[in-house]
C-alpha cells in the first residue's frame, strides 16, 4: 500500500494533475472538432430552439 | 464511451457535470481539515465566555459583518492601523468565523482594549456624537434591552457539539484547567454559565450602568476580548510565516 | 440527427411559468426598492431612523435575498421550466411537484426576508437564512431536481439541448453549495439560532466556496442556460457554434469550482490554496469569454436588430456586461491587485456591473420575449422596453463608477504614507471622502429601480391583454 503515498506528495499530484486536466481537455477539443461528420452532427443541434415555433 | 451518450443519457451527463463541479471544492477544502499547518500553535487562544457568547450572537445579529471585517492582513500599513496581521488560530472558536468582506467601517479585530467600555457604550448608543462623519446606524436599543440568557447553557452545548471544549462535567472540566489554566476554565463550565456571566457582567460593567445587565453589556464584552487573546510579544514572527 | 416533430402548445405547462414570471417582477421591485433604500442609509445614516428592523446590518441580507433568490431564483425556475419543456419538445413531468416548488420557493423568500429583519441570521453572507429556512430550500430544491430530470427523461427530442445543461449545472452545484455550507448544529429544536458546524479558517474556505460558486452557478452558469435559448430565438438563427457551447460548458462547470478561495486573499489560509485559486480564476477568462462571444455572435450578419429591436439590445448589452465583469473578476483575483482592492467598494462595484449588467439585463431581455408568449398575447409598448433599456444602462454605469472611484481611492488612501512613514489618513476620512459617490451609487440604484418600474407597468399591461 506504499504506493498511495506517492499521491500524498504535492509535488507528485501537481503535474498529474496537470496532465490528467490537460489530456481530458484535449480529448473533448478533439472529439469536438476532430471529425468533420460528427461536427455538422454536433451542429445540427443548434437549431432545436427554432424547432418547436408556433408563436 | 462516445459523447454522444453524454448528450442523450441523462444519468451520465448528471454524474459527469458532478464530477466536474466536485474536484475543485474538494482538493481545496479538504485538506484544510487535515493539514496540522492550517493552524498556528499559541497560547492564549480559548472559547468565549458566557457574557461575551451572547455579545458575539448580538455582533451577528445586527448583521456588523457586513461593514467590519475582523481579518488583518499582512501589510505595512494594516499593521500600523489595525495592529498584528490575523492568525487562524485566533478564531478557531468562531462558529461562524467573522473574517468579513467589506470595510465600511475599519477592522475589529485587534479592537479590545482600544477604547473605553464608556466610549464603545456611548459610540454604540450615537456614533455620531463621536465620530461625526460615520455612517454607522445607532443602536440605542442596546442599553435599553436586558440581556436574554436564559438559553446561555443550550447555545454553550451546541458550540460543544461542534467541538469547542466547553465543559459539562468534572473530567472536562479538569481537563480545560490543564489546557487554558484554572480562571479561563472555570468560564468554560456549562452548568455555571449563568453565575459566571452575571459575575462577568457585575466586575466588568461594561454598559457602564451597574444596576443592570443589557445587551450593551454583552456586546461591549465581546468588542473588548477581540483580538486580546494572544501575547505577540511571546513570539518570534518568523514563527507565523511557515503556516501561510 | 435532431429530430423535427413538435407538439401542440396547448400541453406545455405554462401556469406555473406565469406564476413565477410574475413572482419575479414582484421581486425585482422589492429587491431593488430595498437595494436603493439601504445604499441611501449609507449616504445618509439617520435614515437607520434608529429602528432595528431597518437598520443598514439586517437590511443589507433582504436586499440580496430578494434580488439573488427571490427575483433571480423565480427568473430561473420560470425560464428552466420554459426552456425544458420547449426544447424536450414535452409537458412539465410532476405538475403538483413543480407546483410545490413555487409555493416553497416564494415561502422561502418571505421567511427569510423575516428572519433577516427580526435579527435571525447565520451571520454567513448570502446564507443568511437560519436552518428550518435551509431545511425548506433543501426540500424544495430537490423537488425542483426531480421536475427538471424528470421533464428531461420524457423528452421526444433525442438530444439533450446546451440550454439544460446549464441548468442541470446549476440545479446540482446549488444543491452541493447549499448543503455544505449550511450544515450547522442549532440550539433546541424551537431556536432559530445555530451555530456552523465549522469554525475559522476552514469555515471561511466553506463560506466563500459557496460565495463564490453561488455567483458561478446561480448567477452565471443558469443564466447562461437562459441566454443560450433566448439569445437564439429573439435572434431568429442559431447559435454561433454549438461546439464552442459544449467545450465551454465542461471547462466553466468544472474551473469554477477552485476560483472561490480568491475572495481570501491575505488572510489567513495557507498560500497555496490562494495561488491555486488565483490560477483557476485567470483561467476561468477564457470559457467565460467563450460564452460572450458564442451569444454576441450569434447576432453576426443581422447586427440591425440591435438598432431595431430593444429586446435584442438588452440581451447583447447584458452579454457584453458579462464579458466586462468577467474580465474585471480574473483581475480582481490576482493577488497584488487584490490587495488593493479587497474590502472596499470596488467589489460592490464588480458584484454590482455583474449582477444589474449581466444578471438583471438578460433576465429583462427573455422575460420580454417571453411575456407575450405565456399570455398569448402582443407587448402593450415597445417603447417602453427601450425607456426601460436606458433607464437601466444609465443606472448601471452611474453605479459601477461611483463605486470604481470610491473604491480605489478607499484602497489608496488606507494604505497611504506621509514623509516620515506614518499613516497618511485616518480611517473615518476615507467615509467621508466616500460621501458624494455614495449619494451618485444610489442615484444609479434609483435609475435602475424607476427601469424595473416601467417594466412593470408595461408588463402589466401586457399580460391584461392578454388571452388566457
Amino acid at each position: 500500500m506504499d504506493w498511495i503515498l506517492w499521491f500524498t506528495k504535492f509535488e507528485n499530484t501537481k503535474p498529474l494533475a496537470l496532465v490528467i486536466f490537460f489530456a481530458v481537455f484535449c480529448g473533448v477539443v478533439f472529439y469536438l472538432y476532430g471529425n468533420k461528420n460528427r461536427s455538422e452532427k454536433l451542429e445540427s443541434y443548434k437549431n432545436i430552439p427554432l424547432q418547436d415555433d408556433d408563436n | 464511451m462516445k459523447h454522444d451518450n453524454i448528450e442523450r443519457n441523462v444519468g451520465i451527463l448528471l454524474v459527469l457535470t458532478m464530477l466536474a463541479i466536485s474536484v475543485g471544492g474538494m482538493v481545496e477544502i479538504v485538506p484544510l481539515f487535515f493539514i496540522k499547518e492550517t493552524v498556528e500553535k499559541v497560547e492564549g487562544v480559548r472559547p468565549y465566555s458566557p457574557l461575551e457568547l451572547r455579545g458575539r450572537d448580538i455582533y451577528i445579529r445586527e448583521g456588523c459583518y457586513l461593514c467590519h471585517s475582523q481579518m488583518i492582513r499582512p501589510f505595512r500599513d494594516e499593521a500600523l492601523r489595525y495592529g498584528h496581521y490575523s492568525l487562524a488560530a485566533e478564531s478557531k472558536y468562531d462558529h461562524p468565523f467573522q473574517w468579513g468582506s467589506k470595510r465600511t467601517g475599519p477592522d475589529l479585530a485587534r479592537v479590545g482594549g482600544k477604547y473605553s467600555n464608556d466610549w464603545h457604550t456611548q459610540h454604540l448608543t450615537a456614533p455620531r456624537s463621536l465620530v461625526p462623519q460615520s455612517v454607522m446606524p445607532n443602536y440605542p436599543w442596546l442599553v435599553k434591552t436586558n440581556l436574554d440568557y436564559s438559553d446561555i447553557q443550550g447555545r454553550m452545548k451546541a458550540l460543544r457539539v461542534t467541538g469547542v471544549p466547553y465543559s459539562t462535567n468534572q473530567a472536562e472540566f479538569e481537563r480545560n484547567v490543564k489546557e487554558f489554566g484554572e480562571e479561563v476554565a472555570k468560564n468554560l463550565h456549562i452548568p455555571d454559565a449563568e453565575k459566571n456571566l452575571l459575575a462577568q457582567a457585575q466586575a466588568g460593567n461594561y454598559d457602564t450602568n451597574p444596576d443592570n445587565l443589557t445587551e450593551m453589556d454583552a456586546l461591549v464584552s465581546y468588542l473588548q476580548v477581540l483580538g486580546t487573546m494572544v501575547d505577540f510579544k511571546k513570539y518570534d514572527d518568523d514563527y507565523f510565516v511557515k503556516f501561510r | 440527427m435532431a429530430t423535427t416533430s413538435t407538439i401542440n402548445k396547448e400541453q406545455y405547462d405554462y401556469d406555473i411559468i406565469r406564476k413565477f414570471t410574475i413572482m419575479t417582477l414582484v421581486w425585482g421591485v422589492v429587491g431593488m426598492l430595498v437595494g436603493v433604500y439601504i445604499a441611501s442609509e449609507l449616504a445618509f445614516p439617520v435614515l437607520n431612523f434608529d429602528i432595528p428592523y431597518i437598520t443598514f446590518g439586517r437590511l443589507r441580507p433582504v436586499h440580496t435575498g430578494a434580488v439573488i433568490f427571490g427575483f433571480g431564483g423565480s427568473a430561473l425556475f420560470a425560464t428552466s421550466y420554459y426552456v425544458v419543456q420547449r426544447t424536450c419538445q414535452t409537458p412539465l413531468f410532476a405538475k403538483g411537484l413543480a407546483n410545490f416548488t413555487f409555493w416553497g420557493w416564494q415561502a422561502v423568500i418571505v421567511f427569510a426576508a423575516l428572519g433577516d429583519v427580526m435579527g435571525h441570521t447565520q451571520g454567513r453572507e448570502y446564507a443568511e437564512m437560519e436552518w428550518p429556512i435551509d431545511l425548506l430550500i433543501e426540500v424544495v430544491w430537490v423537488a425542483y431536481l426531480v421536475v427538471f430530470v424528470g421533464t428531461l427523461m420524457r423528452r421526444k427530442q433525442p438530444h439533450i439541448y446546451v440550454a439544460n445543461w446549464f441548468y442541470l449545472a446549476f440545479i446540482l452545484a446549488t444543491a452541493l453549495l447549499h448543503t455544505f455550507n449550511n450544515l450547522a448544529v442549532p440550539v433546541s429544536l424551537f431556536s432559530m439560532k445555530s451555530y456552523s458546524l465549522f469554525s475559522g479558517a476552514q469555515d471561511a474556505m466553506t463560506q466563500w466556496w459557496y460565495g463564490h460558486n453561488a455567483v458561478g452557478f446561480f448567477l452565471t452558469a443558469a443564466f447562461l442556460g437562459m441566454m443560450y435559448y433566448f439569445v437564439p430565438k429573439q435572434a431568429g438563427r442559431p447559435v454561433y457554434s454549438y461546439r464552442l457551447s459544449v467545450l465551454h460548458f465542461w471547462a466553466l462547470v468544472f474551473m469554477y469550482m477552485w476560483a472561490g478561495a480568491h475572495h481570501l486573499h491575505w488572510t489567513a489560509i495557507p498560500d497555496w490554496t490562494s495561488t491555486l485559486a488565483a490560477t483557476f480564476s485567470i483561467m476561468l477568462l477564457l470559457p467565460s469569454w467563450g460564452g460572450m462571444v458564442n451569444g454576441i455572435l450569434t447576432l453576426s450578419g443581422a447586427w440591425d436588430k440591435m438598432r431595431t429591436d430593444p429586446i435584442m439590445r438588452f440581451l447583447i448589452v447584458a452579454l457584453s456586461f458579462y464579458g466586462m465583469s468577467t474580465f474585471e473578476g480574473p483581475m480582481m483575483s490576482l493577488k497584488d491587485v487584490n490587495a488593493l482592492s479587497h474590502y472596499t467598494d470596488w467589489t460592490v462595484g464588480h458584484v454590482h456591473s455583474g449582477a444589474l449588467g449581466w444578471v438583471a439585463m438578460v433576465s429583462f431581455g427573455s422575460l420580454y420575449h417571453l411575456i407575450p408568449k405565456l399570455w398569448n398575447t402582443q407587448t402593450y409598448s415597445n417603447r417602453l422596453i427601450n425607456v426601460h433599456f436606458w433607464l437601466a444602462t444609465i443606472g448601471i454605469l452611474l453605479y459601477i463608477t461611483a463605486m470604481w472611484i470610491s473604491g480605489i481611492m478607499q484602497g489608496l488612501m488606507w494604505r497611504a504614507f506621509d514623509d516620515f512613514g506614518n499613516l497618511q489618513y485616518s480611517f473615518i476620512e476615507s467615509v467621508a471622502a466616500a460621501h458624494n459617490l455614495y449619494v451618485m451609487r444610489a442615484i444609479g440604484g434609483l435609475f435602475f429601480l424607476s427601469g424595473m418600474v416601467v417594466m412593470v407597468y408595461n408588463m402589466t399591461k401586457t399580460i391584461r391583454s392578454g388571452k388566457v
